[in-house]
């Protein structure tokens, strides 16, 4: 794959090796000039907060080193388990839902249709406006008693319709809705100009040979859209599971702690100014919550690079099999952590939604095998 | 004929879709042209008793809605070309030269991602007071905003879908690794370059944590920051009508800019002639 | 743990580097105006001193006190540094690490003193709080270890606030003063149903969504919440049964708008009382000055009003009405360069002093120090009431700290918050999750 291998064959070693300094270099040029901010801006507080983690650090005084101490005490703490299943239970469902629409959105809105620009635009829309006057306007909709919704749900024979934003029940699928309704035409954005490097010349020739829609987009859509799928799901998992802004200006975690996610339950710990959840601003203690929500997302990162390479078979794999079986292992067994302990109907709802959603990569994985060989 | 009706069909749906999705908008307009007290009641009233036409003239002079709106496109446009210029630049150094290290290095930049900002803003705060770049001007929230992950990230997919051929051939033509970027993959990456451009600017114009706290000077406010010196404590008085007049006044240059920018999304490699 | 040391060792190192001198700096930050070591004049030697405040444009007691003090120190110039009033704490918090905090620190929520006392960033002033007046009320809400941190230039309290038409044209008679909890209940009830019956839409009264409305009331009440051995800190809440029935009871019937259309309506109190949505309103007494200008302003409705004391829950303390309310107060920056420590320390003096008090007065602000002349003064602007209850409610009463002052504070205050959703939202019965609440704060659960 490496471009800048000349085509001869014969190479000696040394040669080899001047060859890797130079594209260590080159590639290095290359980053360097992002890299050097990053580094400087993001990774080194980073690291610091990964090793504050391991303190009692309060932001003002000296942190000292207190080993495990902060980790205990979150294994101990309610409101952080009851966080880390929330959290789930936020995520999962607005994963598959926020992706799904975008990306239905986004082959909706590539066709030829009168007037697209302001559909498009329309679908974005949400996404640009202030997130204060979607939380305040989601919340009149969803109010009990004079929104819209419930007067609809009343309406259609709907006898006690739910509570929605102020219902310990029903808060966190109100969240859902509104984190879809906000996020799928960021990530149809993305999905567009996916499409768009679909050379149209398959699509012809799969007209030609009478492929039907759903023939076409299995064939020739999908497999095209590989990279952005993976850059989609990557960028909306780790979103999706440090969803913060939405929860602070829709509920603040309420009703009771039924919406509290990890980003919220971080914020609290630490520079939280809200009235329902003042900053007791242990940031050593909230530092560990970071770290803890840091593997939640990573595992699913790396999940999905083990899958995106799978899939991709013009390039070796390089990830073991075991590695593979003992993330997939990993993230099951966080998954039913927080699935075991959470509200009602939690065990087999999210065992049932991992089964979906490994058992759609995987299909995703043979689809392309099939179509490559 | 029954492909009219399900094209008729279509229509009704996507504008009854469209109009979902405005709804929060059209509050916004409704509430802007409220008085203070009437933005919030109950039961809820969507169209004011009497429109405070007058609130679009206040936000004007009686708040620096120039200086802010000046502010916020200074630095929108400023963080999208710095963005898109090094983080493509970097793409193409991670998926196009093969070195040691390289894909760990990539994972290094995508796993940040996943930590929470408000862990690490403080500590970040330190290191950039100590570096001296705190209260001076926009800057720290141009280098704070630049050197993200996501552009680096977003560009590597892309980069991958234009074909090794196209690169190999102008290098055989004699250009050089720089040149293929400058010359082969920055013309083929139209839509790419638009989305990250546009969801760039969107995501500097909306910030409001950021600026918050390392944009102190009210010279240097941004809408989002000056927007909020509408609101007051929970003891005073808010201006919760101008306070929505501001937010109409500041989603509006970006919903210009998307409506003649998005015919970027559709052109690019699929009408650059490109034989994949 | 083998792999720990080295790993510690590399993080220290990254820390020396990103966070060296954090603990000591800032030092440097505050450039010196002064002839640097003399540290006694105060007469004549220039001084400036930065001190935080917030939304200045419509909150004019910083500026106040500035202009009051140039008076009497004329050497001493007080340059304001403006914040954003909902997330203050957290941009103070972020300018202490930096060491760009300013030499005078307004505390705008006395909760937050344990914090920053405990991290060094405030200066023990025990020796200024030694010499006040015995009339400044509020200075204990700073005391962290049994140092002072910090010197209260306001002391609200939560009253009362009705609308006199409102209760005229339902035909009921206006508060006596002799109020208890349940007088307050049925009045509300038959304000609600007298109202709707001469054909006004307002209710008998608004609770707002805030914990502190009805918690305060049930902490300062019942809740011995300054006591280390009373139920507020170690947690037992059964004390707050009766105030939650009593509101679920209102809401329920109608009397007060319901939680949860507060929260999804995201009504405020400003217009609920303004606009004359409700006859009656618990509110702090920071309330005064901006219904008085909103009234002013045209923002607000214009109706006469008045100020009653604070329910109490039987009729042995209405002489002395128990309600509750949060100092706001300064501290000093523990940075701040020591040449001008001492103008700090006589800003903060003068803050608490009667002259003080009277120049706040003067702009609706409840001060510290009360006294007949301070009530006087607040009570000569425009637009205020005249009644002799409303006067007697401003000026007598016992009021208790919100919270007191403690490390596990903001956690037990966190505890109770999600519980106050919980219960009026209707999630949760009051009994069950007051137990639940209860039992986390004994088993230190956060």
């Amino acid at each position: 794959m490496s471009t800048t291998t000349p085509a001869p064959v014969r190479q000696t070693a040394h040669r080899a090796h001047k060859l890797r300094r130079r594209n260590t270099a080159l590639g290095w040029s290359f980053i360097a000039p992002n890299f050097i901010g990053f580094a400087v801006i993001t990774l080194v507080p980073i690291i610091l907060m990964f090793y504050m983690a391991f303190t009692d650090w309060n932001a003002l005084g000296t942190p000292h080193w207190t080993g495990l101490a902060n980790f205990q005490r979150l294994a101990r703490n309610s409101t952080f388990r009851a966080a880390v299943a929330q959290t789930f239970y936020y995520a999962i469902p607005h994963i598959i839902l926020t992706g799904v629409i975008a990306l239905a959105l986004a082959i909706l809105l590539n066709q030829k249709i009168r007037g697209v620009a302001f559909f498009r635009a329309a679908a974005f829309f949400p996404y640009i406006t202030s997130i204060v006057a979607i939380a305040i306007v989601w919340n009149l909709l969803f109010s009990p008693k004079y929104g819209p919704v419930n007067q609809f749900l009343t309406w259609i024979g709907v006898a006690h319709p739910p509570g929605w934003t102020v219902s310990s029940t029903w808060a966190m699928p109100a969240l859902i809705i509104v984190g879809t309704w906000r996020e799928m035409g960021y990530y149809m954005i993305l999905f567009l100009a996916g499409l768009q490097t679909i050379p149209r010349e398959l699509y012809e020739a799969a007209k030609v040979d009478g492929a039907s829609g759903w023939r076409r987009f299995l064939h020739i859509t999908w497999p095209g859209l590989r990279p952005t799928t993976f850059f989609v799901t990557v960028m909306l998992a780790i979103q999706s599971f440090k969803v913060f802004d939405l929860i602070q200006v829709m509920t603040e975690g309420g009703p009771g702690t039924s919406t509290y996610v990890i980003s919220f339950f971080i914020f609290q710990k630490s520079i939280g100014v809200s009235s329902n959840a003042p900053g007791t601003g242990e940031f050593g203690y909230a530092s560990a919550a970071s770290l803890i929500l840091f593997f939640i997302c990573l595992t699913f990162t790396i999940l999905q690079f083990i899958v995106n390479q799978q899939s991709d078979l013009r390039k070796p794999r390089w990830t073991p099999v075991p590695l593979a079986l003992g993330l997939v292992a990993f993230a099951l067994a966080v998954a039913s952590f927080a699935s075991g302990y959470s509200l009602g109907l939690g065990y087999l709802g999210y065992l049932a939604l991992f089964v979906v959603c490994f058992g759609f990569l995987m299909i995703h994985v043979r689809i392309l095998r099939r179509r490559q060989q | 004929m029954s492909h009219r009706v399900g094209k008729a069909i279509l229509y009704v749906l996507l504008v009854v879709f469209s109009a979902f999705l405005l709804v929060p908008f059209f509050w916004m307009i409704m509430s802007s042209l409220k008085q203070n007290l009437d933005v919030f009641s109950v039961p809820i009233r969507w169209i004011p008793k009497v429109f405070q036409w007058h609130n679009y003239v206040d936000v004007w002079t009686k708040a620096d809605m120039g200086t802010w709106l000046k502010n916020t496109l200074l630095l929108s446009t400023i963080v999208t070309i710095l963005q898109v210029l090094t983080g493509s630049f970097a793409a193409y150094g991670f998926s196009r030269v093969r070195f040691p290290g390289r894909d760990a290095l990539f994972l290094a930049y995508v796993a940040t991602i996943a930590v929470p900002w408000q862990a690490y803003m403080i500590p970040q705060f330190i290191l950039m007071t100590r570096l001296g770049l705190t209260g001076k001007w926009l800057w720290p929230i141009i280098i704070l905003q630049t050197f993200g992950a996501f552009g680096v990230f977003l560009m590597k997919q892309f980069f991958e879908t234009i074909p090794e051929e196209l690169s190999e051939s102008a290098r055989l033509d004699g250009l050089s690794e720089y040149g293929i970027w400058r010359r082969i993959m920055l013309p083929l990456s139209g839509p790419a370059l638009a989305s990250l451009a546009l969801l760039t600017f969107v995501n500097t114009w909306n910030d409001y944590m950021g600026p918050l706290i390392y944009l102190r000077d009210r010279a240097n406010f941004t809408i989002q920051v000056g927007l909020k010196t509408f609101q007051a404590d929970p003891q005073g008085s808010s201006l919760d009508a101008l306070l929505f007049t501001g937010s109409v006044l500041s989603v509006l240059p970006i919903a210009v800019i998307f409506l003649f920018g998005q015919r970027f999304f559709i052109e690019g490699i699929a009408t650059s002639g490109l034989k994949g | 743990m083998k792999l720990g040391k080295p790993l510690a060792a590399l993080m220290a190192g990254a820390l020396a580097f990103g966070l060296a001198g954090c603990g000591s700096g800032g030092t440097t930050s505050t450039p010196t105006t002064t002839a640097a070591g003399t540290q006694t004049a105060t007469a004549s030697a220039p001084v400036t001193l930065t001190m935080s405040g917030w939304s200045l444009k419509t909150t004019p007691e910083f500026q106040t006190l500035v202009d009051a003090y140039k008076k009497v120190a004329p050497n001493v110039t007080i340059t304001l540094k403006e914040y954003d009033p909902n997330t203050y704490e957290q941009l103070m918090l972020t300018d202490m690490t930096g060491g760009q905090a300013p030499d005078i620190i307004t505390i705008k929520q006395a909760k937050y003193t344990w914090q920053w006392a405990t991290g060094n960033a405030l200066m023990d002033v025990s020796d200024v709080v030694a010499g006040l007046s015995k009339d400044v009320t509020g200075a204990a809400s700073y005391a962290v270890n049994g140092k002072n941190y910090g010197v209260p230039y306001r002391q609200d309290s939560w009253l009362l606030f009705y609308n006199k038409d409102l209760f005229d044209a339902a035909g009921v008679a206006v508060p006596d003063g002799k109020w208890t909890w349940d007088t307050y209940a049925s009045t509300a009830k038959d304000l609600t149903t007298k109202l709707a019956a001469a054909g006004k839409t307002a209710l008998g009264t608004y609770e707002h969504s805030w914990q502190s409305t009805l918690q305060g009331f049930a902490n300062a009440q019942k809740g011995d919440n300054t006591n280390p051995a009373g139920p507020y800190m170690t947690g037992n809440y059964t004390y707050m049964q009766p105030y939650y029935d009593r509101a679920l009871d209102l809401q329920n019937s109608g009397a007060q708008v319901a939680y949860g259309d507060i929260s999804t309506n995201k009504l405020t109190y400003q217009a609920q009382f303004g606009k004359q949505s409700t006859a009656m309103m618990l509110m702090g007494s920071w309330y005064i000055a901006t219904l008085v200008s909103q009234q002013t302003s045209g923002d607000a409705d214009k109706f006469t009003w008045g100020m009653a004391p604070a329910p109490q829950v039987d009729s042995s303390t209405v002489s002395t009405p128990v309600t509750f309310g949060d100092p706001t107060g300064m501290g000093i920056n523990a940075k701040i360069d020591p040449s001008k420590l001492q103008a700090a320390k006589d800003f903060l003096a003068f803050v608490a002093s009667e002259d003080a008090a009277k120049a706040l007065a003067g702009i609706g602000i409840t001060p510290s120090t009360s006294s007949d002349a301070v009530t006087a003064a607040v009570f000569a602007t425009a637009g205020m009431p005249s009644d002799a209850l409303s006067k007697t409610a401003y000026q007598v009463h016992k009021t208790m700290p919100e919270n007191p002052s403690g490390a596990d504070v903001m956690n037990i205050s966190t505890v109770l918050g999600a519980a106050h959703t919980a219960i009026m939202s209707g999630s949760a019965d009051a009994t069950s999750e007051l137990a639940t609440a209860s039992q986390k704060v004994k088993d230190k659960d956060w």
